[in-house]
C-alpha cells in the first residue's frame, strides 16, 4: 500500500486508501464488541459467588435448574414464532412493494420502517395500553356489549407476537424485497405465456426464485429475536419469559455475573450454532448483503 | 471494497439491533432492615454533639457530589429535601444520577472508576456480601444511636422507610374491605386480578406466607415449598410489575384489583392520579433505603459528611414534605401533613420486617424458587 497505487500484490483485493476510513469502525468494534466479549467469556468460568475449584461450576449451574432449561427452551421457541409470524406478515407485503409503483413502494417502506422512529419501551407500552384488560380493545367491546368479560391479549404469547413482529418485520421485508426486486418480470410472463395460471406461475417460478430472501430475512428475524426480553416480560405471560430476562436479573438484581456472563455464552454458542446450521443452506453473506441492496 | 460495505452493513444492523433490544426496566425504591425495627418515636437516648446536624462543615470551593438515587417524585423529594439545603449551607454542588443501581457501583469499582460519591440503595444490598464494593461508614459523625434499631449497619444506614403494602382498587371491591394478605389470594370473594412485583426478595414468598398463616416473627427461614404452594392458587391470576410507575398504573386503572406496591406509589395513585385507589397497612413490610459510599470515591469524606447531616434529627424527616416516606432517625418529627401515610406510623404488632442478611445469603435459592415456579 506505500508503494503507491498499480504496485499491489498479484491477485490480492482492491484496497484503495478510502478503505482507511473503516479503520476507526473497526478499532469501535474491537474495543467495545470484541474485548467485552472475551471478558464475558472469561468471566463465565472465573468469577463465581463462592468459588469451587472448577471452572465449569457457572455450568453446573445453569444447567442444574430446570428453570433455566425451560426458559432457554422457551426462547428458541419464541423465537421461531416470531420468525413464522414475520414471515407470514412480510412476504405478502414485500410482494405487494416489488408490483407496485415505485413511489408507493416508498411509502410501503417507509410504514414498515416507521416502528424505528420510536423507543421499544415506548412502542410495548403503547401495546400495554391497547391490549390490556382496561386497555382500548377491551373498553370498547365491552362498552358495546358485544363482550362481558375482557379477551385475554396483553400478557399471551399473541401480545408477545404482536409486540416483537412489528419490531422485526423490516428485517423481514427489506431483504425479501431485495430479492424480489432481482427477479426479472419477464420470467413469470414467459411461465404465463407458456400457459401456466397465475398462481402456478407464481408457485413454481416467482416463489422458488424469492426463497433466498425468504430464508435470509428468516434468519436474520430468529437470531434477532433470540435477543428480546422487554417485549416478552411486559405484553407475554411468565410461560412467555426468555433467556435475556434471566441475564438481567442475574447481572443487575443479583449481582452474580459470573452465571450472567455463562447464560450469555451459551445463548451465543447456541446462536452460533443455529448460524453454522444455517450456512449449510444458506450463503450468509446473502443474509446480510441484502440489507444494502434495499 | 465489498468486505468494507458487508462491515458496515453489520454495523447498521447492530445499531437496529440496540434499538430493538434496548431499554432494561430498573427497580424502584427496594428496601429493609433486619428483623428489628420500631415505630418512629421512641425516647431519646444520649444526644450526641449536633453540630455537624446545623451547621455541616463547608466543603473546599468547587466540590462536586454525585448523588445516585431511583429518581422521579422520590429523587425529586430527596432533592428538595435534603440536596438544596445541603448545597446552601456547604457550597457543594450535586450532581445527580436517577438510575440508582447496584450493578452500576460494582462496575464502578472492579474498573476503578468510582464516579458516584452516594448512593440511595435497596435493602438487599450494602450487607457484609459487599463489602468489597463499599466504604464503611464513618460513624463518629452519623447519630448511629438515633436511628431505628437494625438499620445502621457497617456499610449502610437507612435515610427513608418505607412499607411494602397492599393496595386495592375501591371500584372493584363490591363494597368490601381486604383486610390483609389472605383476601388477596381469595379470588372468590375478591374477584380480580393480583399485581406483584416481578422479583424474587421483593416480598412475594413472605406475603404468601402471611396469607397462609405464618406469623410475621416467624417468616424466616422462608418456607418457600409452602409459600409456591399457596401462590399457585392464583397463579393465573398474577400480574407481575418490574417498575413503581407499572404498579401505580395496574391499580389505579384497574387493571388489577389488589396489588402489592410501596406505600408512596399507593399515595401516588391516590392523591396524584386521582384513581379510587386505599392501601391496607396491616400486614405491611416495612422496610427501608439506604445510603452507601462506593469503595474509593475521591470524596469519601464530603459522602460522609452530607449521610451525617441527613441522617440527623434535625434533617433526615424533610424529604415527607413531598412524598409519604419516613425519617429512620427516631427523634426526627415528619411531616404532620403525611404522618398518617407513613410505613412507621402504621407498623404494628402484625407488620413484617425483611430479614436482609438471610435474603442475600440466600439469593440464588430464592431466584431458582422463583422462577422454577413462576416459568413452570
Amino acid at each position: 500500500m506505500t508503494r503507491g497505487s498499480g504496485r499491489r500484490p498479484r491477485g490480492g483485493p482492491i484496497v484503495d486508501r478510502w478503505a482507511l476510513l473503516a479503520i476507526p469502525l473497526i478499532a469501535f468494534l474491537v474495543a467495545f464488541f470484541l474485548v467485552p466479549l472475551i471478558v464475558v467469556s472469561l468471566r463465565s468460568v472465573a468469577d463465581f459467588p463462592k468459588p469451587t475449584g472448577d471452572i465449569f461450576s457457572n455450568y453446573g449451574r445453569f444447567f442444574a435448574s430446570a428453570a433455566n432449561l425451560r426458559v432457554l427452551a422457551n426462547t428458541f421457541w419464541v423465537a421461531a414464532l416470531s420468525t413464522v409470524v414475520c414471515l407470514a406478515l412480510g412476504y405478502p407485503y414485500a410482494y405487494l412493494m416489488n408490483i407496485v409503483r415505485p413511489r408507493v413502494a416508498g411509502l410501503l417502506l417507509i410504514a414498515v420502517l416507521l416502528p424505528f422512529w420510536s423507543s421499544l419501551l415506548v412502542r410495548t407500552y403503547a401495546w400495554q395500553v391497547i391490549l390490556r384488560d382496561t386497555g382500548i380493545i377491551n373498553t370498547f367491546l365491552l362498552d358495546w356489549g358485544l363482550i362481558t368479560e375482557p379477551i385475554p391479549l396483553i400478557r399471551t404469547t399473541l401480545g408477545v407476537m404482536l409486540g416483537m413482529s412489528q419490531v422485526l418485520l423490516p428485517f423481514m421485508v427489506l431483504p425479501i424485497y431485495a430479492v424480489m426486486r432481482r427477479i426479472d418480470p419477464e420470467y413469470t410472463k414467459a411461465a404465463a405465456n407458456l400457459g401456466a395460471p397465475p398462481f402456478a406461475a407464481f408457485r413454481r417460478v416467482f416463489l422458488p426464485l424469492s426463497l433466498p430472501g425468504v430464508l435470509a430475512g428468516s434468519l436474520l428475524v430468529f437470531v434477532l429475536a433470540l435477543g428480546f426480553y422487554i417485549t416478552p416480560a411486559l405484553l407475554g405471560s411468565p410461560k412467555d419469559t426468555m433467556i435475556s430476562q434471566f441475564i438481567a436479573n442475574a447481572v443487575q438484581q443479583r449481582l452474580d455475573w459470573g452465571i450472567g456472563a455463562t447464560m450469555a455464552v451459551i445463548l451465543m454458542g447456541l446462536t452460533l450454532v443455529v448460524l453454522f446450521v444455517a450456512s449449510r443452506f444458506i450463503r450468509l453473506r446473502d443474509v446480510f448483503g441484502s440489507l444494502e441492496e434495499s | 471494497m465489498t468486505s468494507w460495505r458487508r462491515l458496515s452493513v453489520l454495523v447498521a444492523v447492530g445499531a437496529l439491533l440496540v434499538t430493538a433490544c434496548g431499554g432494561a426496566a430498573s427497580p424502584s425504591p427496594t428496601a429493609a432492615p433486619p428483623a428489628t425495627a420500631a415505630p418512629a418515636t421512641v425516647e431519646p437516648p444520649a444526644p450526641p454533639t449536633a453540630d455537624i446536624c446545623t451547621n455541616p462543615p463547608k466543603a473546599p470551593a468547587g466540590t462536586t457530589l454525585t448523588f445516585a438515587s431511583y429518581g422521579g417524585a422520590y429523587q425529586e423529594a430527596q432533592r428538595k429535601g435534603w440536596l438544596e439545603p445541603y448545597a446552601a449551607l456547604t457550597g457543594v454542588t450535586f450532581q445527580e444520577s436517577e438510575d440508582s443501581s447496584n450493578a452500576t457501583i460494582k462496575a464502578q469499582v472492579e474498573a476503578g472508576q468510582v464516579t458516584w460519591d452516594i448512593v440511595d440503595v435497596g435493602n438487599d444490598f450494602g450487607l457484609d456480601a459487599n463489602a468489597a464494593l463499599l466504604e464503611p461508614l464513618d460513624y463518629s459523625k452519623i447519630h448511629q444511636d438515633e436511628i431505628l434499631d437494625g438499620f445502621a449497619g457497617t456499610y449502610r444506614v437507612a435515610d427513608i422507610t418505607y412499607g411494602v403494602v397492599l393496595a386495592y382498587n375501591t371500584d372493584k371491591m363490591g363494597g368490601q374491605v381486604p383486610e390483609g394478605w389472605a383476601d388477596f389470594f381469595d379470588t372468590t370473594k375478591f374477584p380480580g386480578k393480583r399485581g406483584m412485583w416481578d422479583y424474587s426478595a421483593g416480598g412475594i414468598f413472605e406475603f404468601a406466607l402471611l396469607a397462609d398463616g405464618v406469623a410475621p416473627g416467624d417468616l424466616y427461614p422462608l418456607d418457600l415449598a409452602r409459600a409456591t404452594k399457596k401462590l399457585d392458587t392464583i397463579k393465573e391470576d398474577l400480574v407481575f410489575w418490574s417498575s413503581g410507575a407499572e404498579s401505580q398504573d395496574l391499580i389505579g386503572k384497574g387493571e388489577v384489583t389488589m396489588t402489592m406496591i410501596w406505600n408512596g406509589r399507593g399515595y401516588s395513585a391516590k392523591h396524584i392520579d386521582n384513581n379510587p385507589v386505599e392501601i391496607q397497612w396491616n400486614q405491611q413490610i416495612v422496610t427501608a433505603d439506604y445510603f452507601v459510599v462506593p469503595k474509593g470515591t475521591p470524596n469519601k469524606d464530603l459522602a460522609m459528611d452530607f449521610i451525617a447531616w441527613a441522617t440527623c434529627k434535625e434533617n433526615n424527616a424533610a424529604p415527607s414534605k413531598y412524598i409519604p416516606y419516613g425519617p429512620t432517625n427516631k427523634l426526627a418529627t415528619a411531616d404532620p401533613a403525611k404522618v398518617a401515610d407513613l410505613s412507621v406510623s402504621n407498623a404494628d404488632a402484625n407488620s413484617a420486617y425483611f430479614d436482609d442478611a438471610w435474603i442475600v445469603d440466600n439469593a440464588q435459592l430464592l431466584e431458582d424458587a422463583y422462577q422454577e415456579w413462576k416459568t413452570k
